[in-house]
């Protein structure tokens, strides 16, 4: 799957999404088990909070609009990246998650993952997206062009968070 | 009105392009149906049961002459040469090609018009009263906010996917033409004890198969605070708001299982981080919104004309007309005069290509160049001097619309129906006929005076039945369009849901029903009651013994 961080392809994402089957077999959470940077949903951090803190590796969480968002804003700061999860093309939860992100300061990857495609990049990215995963037969290299479909906005934008009546 | 500056201008401009290539890439099959579906939506292309419809955005009702002239070309060149008016007083094209609409949109951009978000699970057109601006008694013109609610809401990146649509609505004072309590967020202008005009804020009215009238959040909300209130309002929806049942997906569902209580809660905490931010709005972008809706430069002699008395007195069909159809302005010499879209046997609503023409030219002549479009599917001159309107008559009247009907019983808002919706279960233009053809006595109708009848062809809606003094519903009955018949229900400051008359009645029978529903009006009604005040009055018993009594 196609990884787009800053308008560009990225072609190693040190990242990887631990299988919460997978996950749920281990025994031990410590490093000897997940190697790296790993993403877990966020209602199984919850459970294993200590033991996924004290490994090595960095720590991403996945939440989509059903997860409880008041939980995930109190443990920010223990996380490197944050996947938030577009279940439909049609669920726009995760611009309003990915905003609240910015606004309580998360400084890391916010990533659009699940339907994620072409036409809503440029809303993502305004939301504070910046890093977007593309399912492999959504993709193509024009989608790359498609953050400056439509080059003025009035709203503000995490990059500018004026309105038009402020610039 | 509102001149389209460069941003303005190129957002509309890059918009068609978009789109155009979202359309090209769905006809190569690059872009699944369903992804498409949601696209062309917030672009205002349904598909409708024989053809597209494309729903084309009147902003707050305000329209150019230059734009209707731009409509009726489109009219004429991508359709069957008419268009119809809605309650949200958009206009749509029942006809258009689906890979001539990226055409249709670069023709109405050429004349600051779009389509953006006249469809779709975001936010719609917002619309306010016909009368803004020219009537005695608003507090403000609401339509300055309009337009900064509308570059606001305009492809707003947060709220392009709500769980549903969202329509708000707003009143420069007490009185209500624009149906603002069964809106999303109705606003009304008010003045505090202080003396100060700031916002009423209602959220959670609406329509639908679940008619809820809005329920008031704020008392008063600042005017600077505007936008950070309605962002905080749309973020709690966005994120609370129902998605797994869209049937239970508005707001008004959301509002109602939390409390207003609870809901006002959120808001106010959410509003907590917005609150005197970046979106509070400047003193100096209120006077700029303002500026494009100043008072016309009007004819200080306008009230000496004595030529208009007289025509009155020679022609009792424009003295009649003139009674109707036009309305008091707040400039003495001057008349708001409504032009009927209500003709004989013709769907409420609908307009050809010459008529709009027609509009166009007399007010350029006649109202300083602006038409507005209103809920109920008529099209208003906003500001004629008495002394040019025997000839703006005359010129609708040969054009077929001046039927002297405004707010008499056959002032219909009607729903397209059966025959042009998919969704529709019932049709509604041939039941708009039989009341037509039963109720033609205008003189009959002078003497029931004001009654609102709103007709839809489905629970959802579009026609407001649930919000008219008699409203009609068409359900399927095993194949057969059967007629639900509801009473006492007003959009109006006095916003109430009708009450249902009892068993539905054959499409034969409406009119009948409603004889009978008149009689008993006429029976009960004491002096120059309004069928309003009577049913309050008198309820629904005596009505529901009428028309349900069996015959001996």
């Amino acid at each position: 799957m196609p990884l787009l961080i800053n308008q560009k392809i990225v072609e190693n994402d040190s990242w990887q999404l631990v299988d919460i089957e997978a996950l749920e077999q281990l025994q031990d959470l410590s490093d000897a088990d997940i190697q790296g940077d790993i993403i877990v949903p966020l209602a199984f951090y919850l459970e294993h909070r200590d033991q996924l803190l004290s490994r090595s590796g960095r720590l991403g969480l996945q939440v989509n609009g059903d997860d409880d968002l008041a939980a995930l804003y109190a443990e920010q700061a223990n996380v490197a990246l944050i996947a938030v999860e577009f279940p439909t093309f049609r669920d726009g939860r995760g611009f309003s998650i990915a905003r609240q992100l910015v606004r309580i300061g998360f400084a890391g990857e916010i990533r659009a993952v699940g339907d994620v495609a072409r036409d809503r990049l440029a809303h993502m990215q305004s939301c504070g997206f910046n890093a977007f995963l593309i399912p492999e037969d959504r993709f193509s290299e024009e989608d790359l062009s498609a953050f400056a479909e439509v080059s003025v906005n009035y709203q503000g934008t995490v990059a500018d968070p004026r309105p038009i009546f402020r610039r | 009105m509102y001149q389209y500056n460069e941003v303005d201008q190129t957002l509309v401009d890059e918009r068609v392009e978009q789109y155009r290539d979202q359309t090209r890439r769905y006809l190569a099959g690059e872009l699944p149906e369903d992804e498409f579906l949601v696209l062309r939506l917030m672009n205002g292309l349904y598909i409708q049961r024989y053809a597209p419809m494309l729903r084309v955005a009147i902003p707050y009702g305000l329209i150019s002459s230059e734009q209707l002239r731009k409509l009726a070309h489109i009219a004429r060149t991508y359709d069957k040469g008419y268009a119809h008016f809605t309650t949200r007083t958009n206009i749509q094209f029942n006809w258009p090609k689906l890979e001539e609409v990226p055409d249709i949109l670069a023709e109405l951009a050429q004349v600051q018009m779009h389509a953006i978000q006249t469809s779709g699970n975001c936010i719609r057109n917002t619309t306010t009263d016909p009368y803004s601006g020219v009537y005695a008694g608003e507090l403000e013109d609401p339509r300055a906010y309009c337009e900064i609610i509308r570059q606001w809401s305009t492809l707003h990146p947060e709220f392009a996917y709500l769980p549903r649509k969202f329509k708000i609505a707003v009143t420069g004072g007490a009185e209500d033409r624009a149906a603002s309590q069964v809106h999303d967020i109705g606003l009304h202008l008010v003045q505090n004890d202080a003396g100060e005009i700031g916002f009423e804020v209602l959220v959670g009215g609406g329509l639908g198969r679940t008619p809820v009238i809005g329920k008031k959040i704020r008392d008063f909300l600042p005017k600077e605070h505007l936008l950070t209130y309605l962002d905080a309002i749309l973020r709690v929806y966005n994120l609370k708001g129902r998605r797994d049942n869209k049937y239970k997906a508005r707001i008004k569902i959301l509002v109602n299982a939390l409390g207003a209580d609870e809901f006002r809660r959120l808001v106010e905490e959410e509003w907590e981080y917005s609150r005197g931010g970046e979106l509070t709005l400047t003193d100096a972008e209120i006077a700029r919104a303002k500026s494009f809706f100043k008072p016309f430069d009007y004819d200080a002699n306008a009230a000496a004309d004595t030529s208009f008395e007289q025509q009155r007195a020679s022609d009792s069909a424009f003295n009649t007309w003139y009674e109707r159809n036009t309305v008091d302005h707040k400039v003495p010499g001057y008349r708001i005069a409504i032009v009927s879209l209500k003709p004989y046997l013709k769907p409420a609503g609908d307009i050809t290509d010459t008529q709009m023409e027609l509009v166009a030219d007399l007010a350029e002549k006649y109202s300083f160049g602006e038409i507005r479009s209103t809920h109920d599917q008529n099209l208003v001159l906003a500001d004629v001097k008495k002394s040019d309107l025997y000839a703006v008559w005359q010129a609708l009247d040969s054009n077929n619309l001046a039927r002297p009907n405004i707010g008499t019983l056959l002032d219909m808002i009607v729903c397209p129906g059966f025959d042009f919706c998919a969704l529709a279960n019932a049709k509604t233009l041939n039941i708009a006929d039989q009341i037509n053809e039963r109720f033609d006595d205008l003189d009959h109708l002078y003497d029931l005076g004001d009654i609102q009848l709103n007709m839809s062809g489905c629970i959802n809606a579009c026609g407001h039945h649930h919000v008219a003094d008699i409203g009609i519903l068409g359900v399927d009955k095993k194949g057969e369009d059967w007629y639900q018949i509801t009473l006492g229900g007003s959009s109006r400051e006095d916003a109430s849901l009708g009450k249902v008359l009892g068993k539905s009645v054959a499409a034969d029978d409406v009119a009948n029903t409603l004889e009978k529903i008149l009689e008993v009006f006429v029976e009960q009604r004491q002096e120059e009651e309004l069928f309003r005040d009577t049913f309050k009055r008198v309820g629904i018993d005596p009505f529901k013994e009428n028309v349900y009594a069996v015959a001996h």
